[in-house]
């Protein structure tokens, strides 16, 4: 079955589930969780899988389509389209800055240096007015051409949108001349550029579309929460999350971190929700007052970040090419 | 508004000398990273946790057992150092000829399995370690003031440090280690067991972080997260002095010491930070090997 | 007058201290079957990188096809018709033969489709049609240079540069890529060789220049150089030039 056919399939899947689900605004909620993380992955992936560039500081873009939105949104009277759009274009300033300094740079300078430019970033838009300093930004009213914007529907079909386009250009890419090229760079620089293959151009194309992608997933979280601060958008933990969802499915697949998100996001949100606490208790294994039944309502939900830490580890030494990593053939 | 061109030379003077003795503690993590760099060829981003750990250690030290923090780096080196060489034997050892960003994500993960460990058990209240000497300063000429803790700090870094450096000109093991350092692959084929000089690295760097956050324990606030803001500057320094140079990690930990401090005097502390990544951006753009560099990673 | 394709025109290149290639002048014209030749660190690695854009050049100019190439990027050089090898191989590992040797095709041509034609008539010019959909990090050392050559044939080269294309290969494997070789000169590219296996060198250049500790020692025929005291005298006996 060719993989668009796959990919449509499971995006009228996607489509549909909430009107099958009772549109639970919960369910609905992790879904777009799952969602914005699987898009975000498959962004990354474009340039962490195939270019096999690993940008440990894509928060940044994130970040910076988040915080464009909602400022051209609230100060200068946009819509949200044309804050996305602004958006997009920081990301890809940010993005072409990043890449000139960057790209040069081999090993352990490159992921280093994009740590470094993301952290000037989130720190600029800490200490500065005009992004909200501290405080963030709050979002009081926003609407667009009469969709009904306090609803989670149009986001969750913003951000499956955002996750097709993103598989639908992975997966275009990988029979056309740039995906060749992007792996080529990603096997072996010295003999990609000496096949008549411009490392800079290719990695920074690579960099652009992956930016912009992400940049547009900002956006949209922005309006969809009406509220951000640094530490929502711009943080390490974010850039990192993204990186392992996409590790965990399988790094250079292209259902690989749509993977990753499917299994980790609910996890998270399990953990996070004390619901294995809650059964245990409810069952009787445990009692509520007992000092690990104390343990477990406190703590348990703080834990998801560990998990993600074993997980990792795990990964990394026993499964490093991921999930799909195991049925991958070459590609 | 005049000021007196003496208090501005003061005022100057007490930037810098509190910028080389906060430089000095930096100095130490940063030669734990450069010495694991050199010799194992590994990015450990799991360095500022390991620098919160020691500052954890050295608050139980003090709350549980009434031994004051410089006196309990007795019992933390050593400690610390078996913790580290433990971790290289059991998760590092196997990842060492894979590709760096399958070792960095490892060390991201311990680090994480570290600090949210450090969250669930110690909760997320801010420790604070307060010695009888905590917010002490000596005084010398001019109105120059110095923190008796950071002075302390220093002393015992300077002291480590040429410990350090005997052990690793002067002993067999040492130069070993330094030799590893310097070329794995020659001194592989000299016989050196580069398996053990990898445990032995990473036991030192751990136990240097550690020490380096418990000599800081009394001057900041102790929290699981805390280890993160030093990891980033860890970097910067290991990367400004050139990677694998221990003598490099020393002289860029204490310019970062100082460049921050200055920062925080003259542009403003919420800055600071901002500054010290961009010097290490430009570093990375126009002297990729460091001061003292000798690997030419383009 | 016959132009030189390539021409070497008092190359230096320097690592601080360390002087790799001192003064080296040498032509090269189109159609030849070029040697370059020398004990173990005289410097023939060192002159193709500086050649193909590896590295760039303390002093002295390279001029292919009647340009200066000192300052160009490696892809640059390979666009203009100069194509190389690698002394170990780089293959690209989890890619499978054919789409290695397309990687190389796509250098003159946008399209997939022609990527994949050029691609299979390299490799049945080579014989690793039967491997085409193998992961190319599967292959044997001399299957793997037998990839090199196709890959870089799909760049339509000019000129080639192989870097001891026979190293690590028997007899017959050797005498295979001879063939091919010729069969590629034949078609009109010139060829410049790093060789060791003096018996390969000497059945297939037209001429040899021979580097010892970064300097020209000798260049000629082949039975000129077989038969140069000096050159013998470096072989044999400076063999420990590391």
């Amino acid at each position: 079955m060719k993989q668009v056919t796959i990919i449509a399939i499971i995006a009228g899947i996607a489509a549909v589930l909430p009107l099958v689900t009772g549109e639970s605004p919960y369910f609905i909620g992790v879904m777009i969780s799952v969602l914005m993380m699987a898009a975000l992955s498959s962004a990354w992936n474009i340039l962490g899988g195939y270019a096999g560039q690993y940008s440990f500081g894509h928060a940044a873009y994130f970040g910076a389509g988040a915080y464009t939105t909602l400022i051209m949104i609230s100060t200068f009277n946009f819509n949200p389209l044309g804050g996305m759009v602004a958006g997009i274009i920081v990301a890809c300033i940010i993005a072409l800055v990043t890449g000139s300094i960057v790209f040069r740079l081999r090993g352990h300078y490159f992921g280093l240096a994009s740590i470094a430019v993301a952290e000037i970033v989130r720190l600029s838009a800490l200490n500065f007015e005009f992004t909200g300093g501290a405080q963030g930004i709050l979002l009081s009213d926003v609407s667009l051409w009469g969709v009904d914007l306090n609803s989670k529907l149009p986001f969750y079909y913003g951000m499956l949108l955002v996750l097709v386009v993103s598989l639908g250009i992975t997966l275009y890419m990988r029979s056309s001349k740039t995906g060749f090229y992007l792996q080529a760079i990603r096997e072996d620089q010295d003999a990609a550029a000496s096949l008549g293959i411009n490392l800079s151009f290719y990695k920074n194309k690579a960099l652009l579309i992956s930016a912009a992608l992400t940049s547009v997933l900002g956006s949209l979280y922005a309006v969809y929460i009406r509220f951000i601060d640094t530490s929502a958008v711009l943080d390490l933990r974010l850039s990192i999350e993204i990186i392992l969802t996409a590790i965990i499915g399988g790094v250079g697949t292209l259902w690989g971190p749509a993977v990753g998100a499917v299994l980790l996001v609910p996890l998270a949100e399990v953990l996070r929700s004390n619901v294995i606490g809650e059964a245990l208790v409810k069952h009787g294994i445990v009692s509520e007052k007992s000092g690990l039944g104390i343990f477990f309502k406190d703590n348990l939900a703080h834990a998801h970040v560990l998990v993600y830490g074993i997980i990792t580890v795990l990964c990394i030494l026993y499964l490093p090419k991921g999930i799909l990593g195991l049925f991958r053939r070459t590609k | 508004m005049l000021i007196s061109p003496w208090r501005s030379i003061m005022f100057f003077l007490q930037s810098l000398l509190s910028g080389i003795l906060t430089g000095g503690v930096y100095a130490l993590a940063g030669i734990g990273m450069s010495l694991v760099f050199g010799v194992m060829n590994i990015s450990n981003f799991a360095h500022g946790d390991l620098m919160m750990l020691g500052m954890y250690m050295a608050y139980f030290a003090f709350t549980l057992l009434h031994i004051d923090p410089y006196l309990s780096l007795v019992l933390i080196i050593p400690t610390a150092f078996l913790f580290g060489f433990v971790l290289e034997k059991v998760f590092i050892h196997r990842i060492i000829s894979h590709p760096h960003q399958n070792q960095i994500l490892l060390t991201i993960g311990l680090g994480l399995i570290m600090s949210n460990s450090a969250l669930l058990g110690f909760t997320s209240d801010p420790k604070i370690l307060t010695t009888s000497y905590s917010s002490s300063a000596v005084h010398i000429a001019g109105g120059i003031s110095l923190s008796v803790p950071l002075l302390l700090s220093f002393v015992i870094t300077c002291g480590i440090t040429g410990v350090l450096f005997l052990f690793l000109s002067k002993t067999t093991t040492g130069l070993a280690l330094w030799a590893t350092s310097q070329n794995r692959e020659a001194a592989q084929l000299m016989g050196i067991n580069v398996a053990k000089m990898s445990a032995l690295a990473f036991g030192l760097g751990t136990a240097l972080a550690a020490t380096a956050g418990a000599l800081i324990a009394p001057t900041y606030y102790i929290h699981p997260m805390a280890g993160h803001t030093f990891l980033l500057k860890a970097f910067t320094i290991c990367v400004l002095g050139g990677l694998g140079s221990v003598v490099g990690a020393g002289v860029g930990g204490v310019i970062i010491g100082v460049v921050e401090s200055m920062s925080s005097t003259y542009l403003s502390s919420d800055w600071k930070d901002v500054v010290v990544f961009i010097i290490f951006l430009m570093v990375l753009l126009f002297r990729p090997q460091g001061l003292f560099g000798k690997k030419g990673e383009q | 007058m016959i132009e030189h394709l390539l021409h070497i025109n008092h190359v230096c290149k320097h690592f601080g201290g360390n002087v790799a290639v001192s003064d080296i002048s040498f032509s090269v014209d189109e159609k030849q079957i070029f040697g370059l030749i020398g004990p173990n660190g005289a410097g023939k690695t060192t002159l193709f990188n500086c050649i193909s854009g590896f590295f760039p050049v303390t002093s002295g100019d390279i001029i292919f096809d009647n340009k200066i190439i000192n300052k160009l990027r490696p892809d640059e050089v390979c666009h203009l018709g100069m194509a190389r090898t690698w002394q170990r191989v780089k293959p690209l590992g989890s890619l499978t033969v054919l789409e290695n040797v397309m990687i190389g095709a796509f250098s003159i041509t946008n399209a997939t489709r022609k990527a994949e034609e050029i691609a299979f008539e390299q490799l049945g010019l080579v014989g690793l049609s039967d491997y085409a959909t193998k992961p190319a990090g599967s292959l044997s050392i001399g299957l793997k240079k037998k990839l090199e050559l196709a890959r870089v044939l799909a760049t339509r080269p000019k000129m080639l540069l192989l870097d001891e294309i026979c190293g690590g290969l028997n007899l017959t494997e050797t005498d295979t890529i001879l063939d091919i070789i010729r069969e590629v000169r034949r078609k009109g590219a010139t060829i410049v060789f790093i060789e060791h296996d003096m018996k390969a060198v000497t059945a297939i250049c037209d001429w040899i220049v021979v580097l010892n500790s970064g300097e020209k020692l000798a260049e000629g025929r082949p039975e000129e150089i077989t038969r140069n005291p000096d050159v013998i005298e470096a072989y044999l006996g400076g063999g420990q030039n590391a």
